[in-house]
């Protein structure tokens, strides 16, 4: 065998070697994207869900506390908000808001034993509150997904990679600062 | 000499100590080797505990559902919804592929239950169902500190939604709901004690038996009377159901246990599927 041949075998056999790498990590990259997409697809069944449910809740409270439209309608605009929502942090600024809302709904239902005790609104109360529980589920596994693809694009050697095919860092499931202080309704 | 050291590394070991409790501290109960029945918190009978590993063996062997009961002494600081979604997945309840895994999860401490549902089973079991449930078949128990009445009532009544839902081959037990028979009970109670009430009111007015201006009270004294003795007669009644009930049952399970072909321990120790949970279900304080 002429030298020639070994030193292109010898060539050949490193190219092989990085081009197997760099598909490897390319593949990783993908299939963590994939991840953090499935996942962010189960928030997004369970947020559709929850608003799916929030105008059975709305009529079902109407007939009890006609006098509380104030928290009603605070509700009604959260839950439109969410419905709106495009961008990861929309969503979820929509979303605390929306549990905000409930929330005071709940303080006030503590005044209208009818309406607390009757089979329908348990049955909603639980409904939503397995919907609130599911949502904090897929947000934890959708942020520790978002977590893993992060940090391969952002390490060496894998962001060189990351860049060339444009992989982006994904945002995690967060609301905005200033949303966590959302404003006591008064009564 | 040596006490000298050790005084001079006390500080070291205690730090050790420390630091062993913190990483303790968040430490999830790890499945026993019944797997179907954790009892951490020693609260139920051997015969409750057979009850559930017998029904839970045979609806696995039926379609692969496996139903979990774990009582805990306290969460470790967690919430009850963080605690009951991790240690479903870590035992992996339920079929990997179906996740048709149901946990039933008490907290003693925290006096707090929860009913956590697999993704593949909350097409029936909905949030809204698990909920009525616990009201209707398990907490009226445990307010009374009646652990195993409760967790076996509530055990049969999702073991038979499940068998019913499915189209399962297998017998259940139909659970009692005890919700409604307190309230039938109650007024029962009511009713007798006003008609008792309305005898004595008669008596007094047209026989003179009893002199006049007390009557309301001794109204309101049988009312109480009655209520009491309806209340122990209804206990009286159940627990002898639950008595009858679990002898039957574990006669029952022992005529099964001679069929059961050990399939179950033989395996090597892992019984959980692999099924996951996506937080589904219902809580309530008792």
């Amino acid at each position: 065998m002429k030298k020639g041949t070994i030193i292109l075998i010898g060539v050949v056999a490193v190219i092989a070697v990085i081009a197997m790498m760099l598909g490897g990590t390319y593949n990783g990259l993908v299939s963590k994207s994939e991840e953090v997409d499935s996942k962010y697809s189960d928030i997004s069944v369970q947020l559709e869900r929850r608003a799916d449910l929030i105008p059975n809740l709305v009529n079902t409270v109407k007939g009890y506390m006609a006098h509380e439209e104030k928290i009603i309608n605070s509700i009604t605009e959260a839950r439109t908000k969410l419905v709106n929502a495009s961008t990861v942090e929309e969503k979820a600024t929509a979303n605390e808001e929306l549990t905000s809302a409930l929330n005071n709904l709940f303080v006030v239902v503590e005044n209208y034993p009818d309406l607390k005790s009757s089979a329908n609104f348990i049955n909603l109360q639980d409904e939503l509150a397995g919907t609130e529980n599911r949502i904090a589920t897929a947000r934890k596994d959708y942020n520790d997904a978002v977590k893993s693809y992060n940090q391969s694009v952002k390490r060496f050697p894998k962001n060189i990679l990351a860049a060339m095919f444009g992989f982006k860092e994904k945002a995690y499931f967060e609301a905005k600062e200033s949303s966590k202080d959302v404003p006591e309704v008064s009564f | 000499m040596f006490l000298k050291f050790l005084s001079r590394i006390k500080y070291l070991i205690l730090a050790f100590l420390c630091f062993g409790f913190l990483t303790n501290a968040k430490a999830l109960v790890k499945p026993t080797t019944e797997f179907y029945v954790n009892d951490y918190a020693n609260i139920l009978s051997s015969e409750t505990e057979e009850h559930i590993i017998e029904k839970s063996k045979l609806l696995y062997q039926a379609d692969g559902t496996q139903i979990v009961v774990v009582t805990v002494k306290n969460l470790e600081g967690m919430s009850l919804e963080d605690y009951a979604t991790k240690l479903f997945r870590e035992f992996g309840i339920g079929d990997k592929e179906k996740n048709n895994g149901l946990l039933l999860l008490l907290a003693l401490e925290e006096r707090q239950f929860r009913v956590e549902v697999g993704y593949g089973l909350e097409g029936i079991l909905p949030d809204g169902k698990t909920g009525r449930f616990q009201d209707e078949y398990i907490i009226p128990y445990l307010r009374e500190n009646k652990w195993d009445e409760g967790i076996v009532n509530g055990y049969d009544a999702f073991f038979s939604e499940i068998v019913i839902q499915n189209n399962l081959d297998l017998e259940y037990n139909s659970p009692e709901n005890i919700n409604e028979k307190y309230q039938t009970t109650m007024w029962a109670a009511v009713i007798i004690g006003f008609i008792a009430g309305i005898i004595i009111q008669a008596l007094e007015d047209h026989l003179g038996i009893l002199t006049g201006g007390y009557s309301l009270i001794w109204f309101l004294g049988l009312c109480y009377v009655f209520n009491f003795a309806s209340l122990y007669v209804y206990h009286f009644i159940v627990n002898m159901f639950v008595f009858i009930f679990t002898r039957a049952s574990h006669s029952h399970g022992s005529y099964y246990g001679g069929s059961s072909f050990g399939s179950f321990s033989g395996s090597s120790g892992s019984f959980g599927g692999g099924g996951s949970s996506g937080g589904g279900g219902s809580s309530r304080g008792f």
